[in-house]
């Protein structure tokens, strides 16, 4: 098959060349075949032209020889005078047409007709003419210059106006002479002469006129003959010989005849361009090859048209056909996850390539295209795309799988492919056909079936842990309250039992509230319930809580608690103050916890950059050096329900959802939290949150007016600098000092310059020279006009007494706040007028003559309440739904209560519906009385749902007196101060 | 040895004594002499001819009278001579050939007419021919080296092939093909810059239809609307295309005329007889002996045209004090035993009847029927209004190369000749 198709190839051009090469050779024979012969024809035909031209020459001489003999016969006949002999002459010049008429005389002298007399010049004929009797032609150049051609004949004797003439001529212009000689059928481009046998030029045919003097020598001088051929001609023309030749003259061809033409030794001489001479025979030689060449042409070119479009429509119709192939697969291979390729075996080119390849993998089809190599980079693990000698080891007809792992090049997501390799033979070609199946679905799945599955097991495991947790974590206060209940029963005649008992059936109340609650916010967290209550709250005034919730636990465990705030961040900052104190709280108790005794603890507070003003990014840090956590369980300590197992930490209560609750709500509030740790070395928490910074208020300008000078000192010149930039809004020029001493001296020094400080800033536990010791000294210095407040981040009320009496006015909590500073300051001024010290008994005092509607459907809670609001001196009537509630304030006085403290889980009807009833009441005091929910629903929403219905406040479960004075004497002094009740805000929690 | 001393002393004071009355003499010339001294303005290479030269010598020493030479360069002295007449600084005598810079000398205000001098009648009919007016007015006396310009051919070459002179335009025209055919250059064709080509081909035109010549120097007609003119330029542009001219004919100019011809590479060219014996270099295969001289042919006269020789006039200034000696001088010039005297062995044609003792060259001699029959004045050039040479030149040189055609080639010549005729104040533009 494959020796036939080879011959078939080579077989066509082969014939093809053979038939072009056979027509050639024929053109070239019968080209020269007819080259000859019109030659032979030309030349022939050249003979007969000239062999007619001679003879009607030889006509025309002897025409005029005949008329001059006739003439002669009529002048000796009739003797006519000279004016008949004028006439007659005229006339037959007229009808003849010579140029002139001579009477001769000795061949040289003449006159004419008309008298003229003159002479001739005849040369060598004179003597044929003279001698012997014979007529002759011969050429004369009379005075015009003009050359003339004279045919003259013997005559008898006569005498004509007194000349004696014995012979009689005519002359002809050279050029009328011409016109008989002009040939006609070589388009007057042949050169016609009548010369001598010397070769001087009696006439010539050239149109215009003749230059030629003598055309042998303009032969010999002009032409490419030989002397030799030269004087063979001449000798031909000597002996009257006729005779045909080529010659070159500048360059062009010309075939010369020539012929004696019978009298005297004049030559009939042609010159003809062999291109005019053959130009006939040539055009039909030129015509015939033509034809055949054109029919040549046309059947070649009808050959190869036919070749061409026969070629061209398979190949269009394969093209087609291919196009429609690869469209369609394009087609396919777009709408499947599969990708399709096609190697030349040889050189692994890529043949065909699907374009989903840019899809799936996001490699250009171009460079898929330019090198299938460029696979590689997308396979992950390192993987080479199927070697090349792997590739080649697979038999004809078999394939070859491997499942590859690919990322894709643009969006970096991961494919999984089955790589399937054929090798076959496709038209005799060997190919590597490449299926790279898409397997992500089945991948995928399993890998989520494997992640389910997982996260199954870890659930289940966490809960059983969980439940493990809480049995035992619940159990325990449960076991304390329950044991000490049955052992205060027993001892309640022992006060001094009761009172340790009571204690602790507390302290594991309150385990177990916290415990619950942490269970409840999961809870809620976990269910997407939880949201934020933001508003506007002071950082200064949470750091203060933190400190009061904290500083106790800090001060037990003999910790170190440091509080640092870095740079100058906001004071007032929009969020969620109480999740993020649940946040911190959980952090810091966390480290407190978690930390031995002794430990550090440092609670940094830092602003990072913000891209507007309008918004602080503020990092809080937490860090402590206690017994950290290992790198197995960083992975999941913010995961619920987790809790590192060891020694230490079975000893200490948790729920293992502190963290858990910490990371969703910072996830919540749109922060970060970090955390760095290792087992010995202590941890850090770092949790940066973004808040909005409300609008600026009023430049401050209370401490410029009363401080305009502040001295600090602290051995932490870092705290000494915060101050100063903390204080450059308030127009206070801060002069600072690092230790005792120099605070001391600086002090004095400028009290005694006269611009003493107007507030001295001593921090308390400075190396050397303590606070206490710095102020005792600057007092005997300066006198007790000076306030000297006390910088700590300790618990000052073991030193309190101590430091009054150094003369210390007050202690200032670290961090630093300007607004902190001014509410230290404020009642150090206002002491003065009187109005300050009563303001705190007044506070203490806010419940007292009190007259509380209590809605609560729990007896046991509405009687402990009772009692509570009985100690603060209030009266209380309870209502045990909200039906009753309504009904109690709906038929009681004006005034007659002075607040509603209302459950929202109730029987009959819950709290917001008892609310919203006893607002929508005729009563005069439905619209002012001041309402607060009760519940241990205390997330914001909840606080939200509260207002919404109708109340004023929101007291959280279990109930917490001090909170209850705090929102009391803020609901009371609302309406008072209004007149007209409280309004909704949202105030109180 | 004394008194060869004594004697030599004595001869040096008597040829002091002598220079010394000399010069008195020059210095204190008699004032009561009618000698006069005459100003003659010229250019500097006319006024140092030898025959110029020698009649001023002859004038100056026969009459006792001055001639104040006011020579100036060449190239200075139209602008110059022009300059000097509009601030009537008119000199005596007055140098200037008969063409149409003429004009700008205000001629009929500034010269005497000398139709009615005596010498009128020794004048050659061509050299008085040429120094007449369109009005037939005598503007001055030719005194000059005359020549005839024809198409001067190598005599030597035609006969090696057999050929003859051309009688007419059709012979001409044959001739010059069968010499190309055979590997000639017929004619040598200085395109670059030799102008006075085209001149030899008007002549006929305006020198045998003096009324066409007045029409064209009224405005009436133009080149174009003229049938030889456009013969003419069709002619040369004809003769360029069949390679008469040869090949290189637009680099050639005035340098390379001698050595084409003296070399037999071109067989004929447009010259005067005269340049043989100034210009043509031998040194060639071919010496002057081997030309001689047929007319011009150009398509403008059947049978061809012979020009005149372009002639130095001396010209008399009408209003000068010294009007009668300036005649008087132009008569001792004319004196048939001064100017042979003059123009002794110089090589010229006759521009007096009488002149005897010049030489004038074989071909003139040897064609003197021909040219007697067929010679003109030189028309184009003296006589049409705005008439330059090298402007015909340029347009002809144009067409030549291309730049345009024979009707652009015409249309140029007229314009650049009406522009020339502006130029000179012409009262008909």
């Amino acid at each position: 098959m494959f020796k036939k198709n080879k011959f078939g190839k080579i077989i066509t051009p082969l014939l093809l060349c053979l038939l072009a090469a056979a027509v050639l050779l024929i053109g070239i024979a019968y080209f020269n075949f007819i080259s000859k012969k019109i030659y032979e024809d030309s030349t022939d035909h050249l003979s007969e032209i000239y062999d007619q031209v001679n003879r009607s020459f030889g006509a025309f001489v002897d025409r005029n020889w005949g008329l001059l003999e006739s003439w002669d016969e009529y002048f000796a006949k009739e003797n006519p005078d000279p004016a008949a002999v004028s006439d007659f002459i005229a006339k037959e010049k007229e009808y003849w047409g010579f140029s002139d008429f001579y009477f001769l005389s000795g061949g040289e002298a003449y006159m004419t007709a008309s008298g003229s007399a003159g002479t001739m010049d005849l040369g060598d004929a004179k003597t044929n003419l003279t001698e012997q009797g014979e007529p002759i032609m011969a050429g004369d150049t009379p005075e015009s210059g003009r050359d003339v051609i004279v045919f003259a004949a013997p005559a008898a004797p006569g005498s004509y106006n007194g000349f004696e003439y014995d012979a009689v001529a005519v002359s002809y212009n050279n050029a009328d002479m011409a016109s008989s000689l002009n040939v006609d059928a070589f388009s007057g481009k042949a050169k016609c002469f009548v010369v001598h046998n010397d070769g001087s030029v009696l006439l010539s045919t050239q149109t215009g006129g003749n230059v030629f003097e003598n055309f042998l020598v303009y032969l010999k001088a002009a032409s490419d003959i030989s002397p030799d051929v030269l004087s063979q001609i001449g000798g031909d023309w000597q002996n009257g010989r006729s005779g045909l030749l080529q010659c070159k003259i500048g360059g062009v061809n010309y075939c010369i005849l020539y012929q004696p033409v019978g009298y005297q030794d004049y030559i009939l001489l042609s010159a003809v361009p062999q291109s005019v001479l053959s130009a006939g025979f040539l055009s039909v030689q030129k015509v015939t090859m033509n034809v055949l060449i054109i029919i040549f042409l046309l059947i070649g070119a009808a050959v190869i048209a036919l070749l061409i479009l026969r070629g061209r429509r398979l190949s269009r119709l394969n093209k087609t056909e291919l196009r429609y192939r690869e469209r369609m697969f394009d087609l396919l291979s777009n709408s499947v996850d599969d990708i399709f390729i096609m190697l030349d075996s040889a050189n692994h080119n890529v043949d065909y390539i699907s374009p989903n390849i840019e899809r799936l993998l996001g490699i250009p089809l171009k460079d898929a295209q330019a090198d299938i190599r460029v696979l590689e980079k997308c396979a992950l693990g390192g993987d080479i795309v199927i070697p090349r000698d792997e590739l080649e080891a697979i038999p004809l007809n078999g394939s070859k799988h491997r499942d590859y792992e690919y990322m894709h090049q643009s969006t970096g997501e991961r494919r999984w492919y089955r790589m399937t390799v054929y090798h076959m033979s496709i038209a005799d070609v060997k190919k590597y056909i490449i299926v790279l199946s898409d397997r992500t679905r089945d991948q995928l799945m399993n890998q989520k079936l494997q992640e389910a599955l997982d996260a199954a097991k870890s659930a289940n495991e966490a809960k059983s842990n969980f439940l493990s947790n809480m049995s035992h974590d619940i159990r325990t206060p449960m076991n304390a309250i329950v044991g000490f209940s049955v052992l205060l029963e027993k001892d309640a005649d022992d006060p001094d039992l009761v009172r340790e008992y009571t204690r602790k059936i507390t302290a594991s109340s309150h385990h177990l509230l916290s415990l619950i609650n942490d269970v409840l916010d999961m809870s809620k967290i976990e269910s997407g319930k939880t949201s934020l209550n933001v508003d506007c709250f002071s950082l200064p005034a949470l750091f203060e809580e933190l400190g009061i919730i904290l500083m106790p636990q800090a001060k037990a465990k003999k910790q170190t608690f440091k509080t640092i705030v870095k740079g100058a961040p906001p004071e007032q900052l929009v969020g969620d103050k109480l999740r993020l104190n649940q946040i911190l709280i959980n952090l810091l108790s966390n480290a407190i916890k978690y930390t031995p005794d002794g430990g550090e603890i440092e609670f940094i507070v830092s602003e990072l950059p913000s891209p507007t003003p309008q918004f602080a990014k503020i990092r809080f840090t937490v860090r402590d050096n206690g017994i950290g956590m290992s790198e197995e369980f960083l992975e999941q300590v913010f995961n619920p329900f987790s809790r590192e197992i060891s020694s230490v930490t079975n000893k200490i209560q948790g729920t293992g959802l502190g963290m858990a609750i910490t990371k969703n709500l910072v996830d919540l509030m749109g922060g970060i939290i970090n955390v760095e740790s290792a087992p010995g070395k202590g941890s850090t928490f770092t949790v940066e949150l973004t808040f909005t910074v409300p609008d600026a208020e009023e430049p401050e300008t209370w401490l410029r007016r009363k401080i305009p000078r502040m001295l600090v000192a602290d051995d932490e010149e870092d705290i000494c600098l915060s101050i100063k930039e903390l204080m450059r809004g308030t127009g206070v020029d801060v002069s600072f000092a690092t230790d005792g001493a120099s605070a001391v001296s600086a002090a004095v020094k400028a009290h005694k310059s006269g611009s003493g400080f107007n507030v001295i800033l001593l921090d308390w536990k400075m190396p050397g020279m303590d606070g206490v010791e710095a102020a005792r000294e600057i007092r005997a210095e300066i006198g007790a006009d000076v306030p000297i407040l006390v910088l700590t981040s300790y618990d000052w009320t073991d030193i309190e007494t101590e430091a009054r009496k150094a003369g210390i006015n007050a202690f200032m909590p670290k961090p630093f706040f300007v607004s902190t500073l001014k509410q230290t300051l404020e009642p150090l001024f206002t002491d003065k007028d009187g109005t300050a010290a009563e303001r705190t008994a007044e506070d203490d005092k806010v419940m007292e003559g009190l007259r509380f509607l209590v809605a609560e459907d729990n007896e046991l809670n509405a009687e402990i309440l009772k009692e509570l609001l009985g100690m603060e001196g209030a009266e209380c009537e309870i209502a045990v739904n909200g039906k009753e509630a309504v009904e109690i304030f709906e038929n009681s006085a004006p005034e007659y209560y002075d607040m509603i403290l209302m459950d929202v889980q109730m029987p009959i009807m819950n709290g917001y519906d008892a609310t919203r009833a006893i607002r929508s009441l005729e009563h005069p005091s439905a619209k002012t009385v001041p309402i607060a929910a009760m519940t241990a629903n205390t997330f914001a929403e909840d606080v939200r749902d509260a207002l919404n219905s109708g109340m004023d406040g929101h007291l959280s479960k279990p109930i917490d007196m001090a909170a209850v004075k705090e929102l009391v004497a803020k609901l009371i002094n609302n309406k008072n101060n209004s007149g007209d009740g409280p309004k909704n805000e949202n105030g109180g929690d | 040895m004394k008194f060869f001393k004594k004697k030599c002393l004595i001869l040096l004071l008597a040829a002091a004594a002598a220079v010394l009355m000399t010069s008195c003499s020059g210095l204190a010339p008699d004032k009561n002499s009618d000698k006069v001294t005459l100003s003659v303005m010229g250019k500097e290479s006319d006024l140092n001819k030898s025959y110029m030269t020698k009649i001023f010598d002859l004038y100056e020493k026969s009459t006792g009278n001055k001639l104040d030479i006011m020579s100036f360069e060449d190239s200075e002295y139209e602008t110059t001579a022009v300059r000097k007449f509009a601030k009537g600084d008119v000199p005596d005598i007055f140098l200037h050939f008969h063409n149409a810079d003429l004009n700008r000398f205000n001629v009929a205000d500034n010269f005497c007419f000398l139709n009615d001098e005596k010498w009128v009648d020794d004048l050659t009919d061509g050299a008085e021919a040429y120094c007449r007016d369109k009005d037939g007015n005598l503007l001055g006396l030719p005194f000059w080296e005359n020549s005839v310009s024809g198409c001067y051919y190598n005599k030597t070459i035609l006969d090696g092939l057999g050929l003859k002179p051309a009688t007419n335009q059709a012979e001409f025209d044959v001739l010059c093909q069968v010499l190309a055919d055979t590997g000639y250059t017929p004619i040598c064709w200085p395109a670059d810059g030799c102008s006075w080509m085209a001149q030899f081909g008007l002549d006929p035109i305006f020198a045998d239809d003096p009324a066409l010549l007045e029409r064209l120097n009224k405005n009436e007609v133009s080149y174009a609307d003229i049938p030889e003119v456009n013969n003419m330029v069709n002619w040369i542009s004809n003769a360029a295309d069949k390679g008469w001219f040869g090949a290189d004919y637009l680099e050639t100019g005035w340098s390379e005329i001698s050595p084409a011809i003296a070399s037999g590479e071109a067989v004929m060219t447009f010259i005067w007889d005269t340049w043989f014996d100034t210009d043509f270099e031998p040194g060639g295969k071919y010496s002057k002996d081997d030309f001689a001289v047929m007319p011009v042919f150009m398509n403008t006269a059947d049978s061809g045209t012979y020009e005149g020789g372009n002639l130095n006039m001396m010209m008399v200034n009408k209003n000068s004090e010294n009007l009668e000696a300036s005649l008087d001088f132009l008569d001792f010039c004319a004196d048939p035993e001064n100017y042979n005297k003059a123009f002794d062995g110089i090589s010229t044609v006759n521009c007096f009847k009488g002149q005897t003792t010049n030489i004038q060259s074989k071909p003139v001699i040897d064609a003197a029927a021909s040219i007697a029959a067929n010679e003109r004045v030189s028309t184009a050039a003296s006589r049409i209004n705005g008439y330059s040479a090298d402007d015909v030149a340029a347009a002809l040189h144009d067409m030549l190369s291309g730049k345009t055609d024979a009707r652009g080639c015409i249309k140029r010549m007229d314009e650049y000749r009406i522009t020339e005729a502006q130029n000179q104040v012409s009262d008909e533009f």
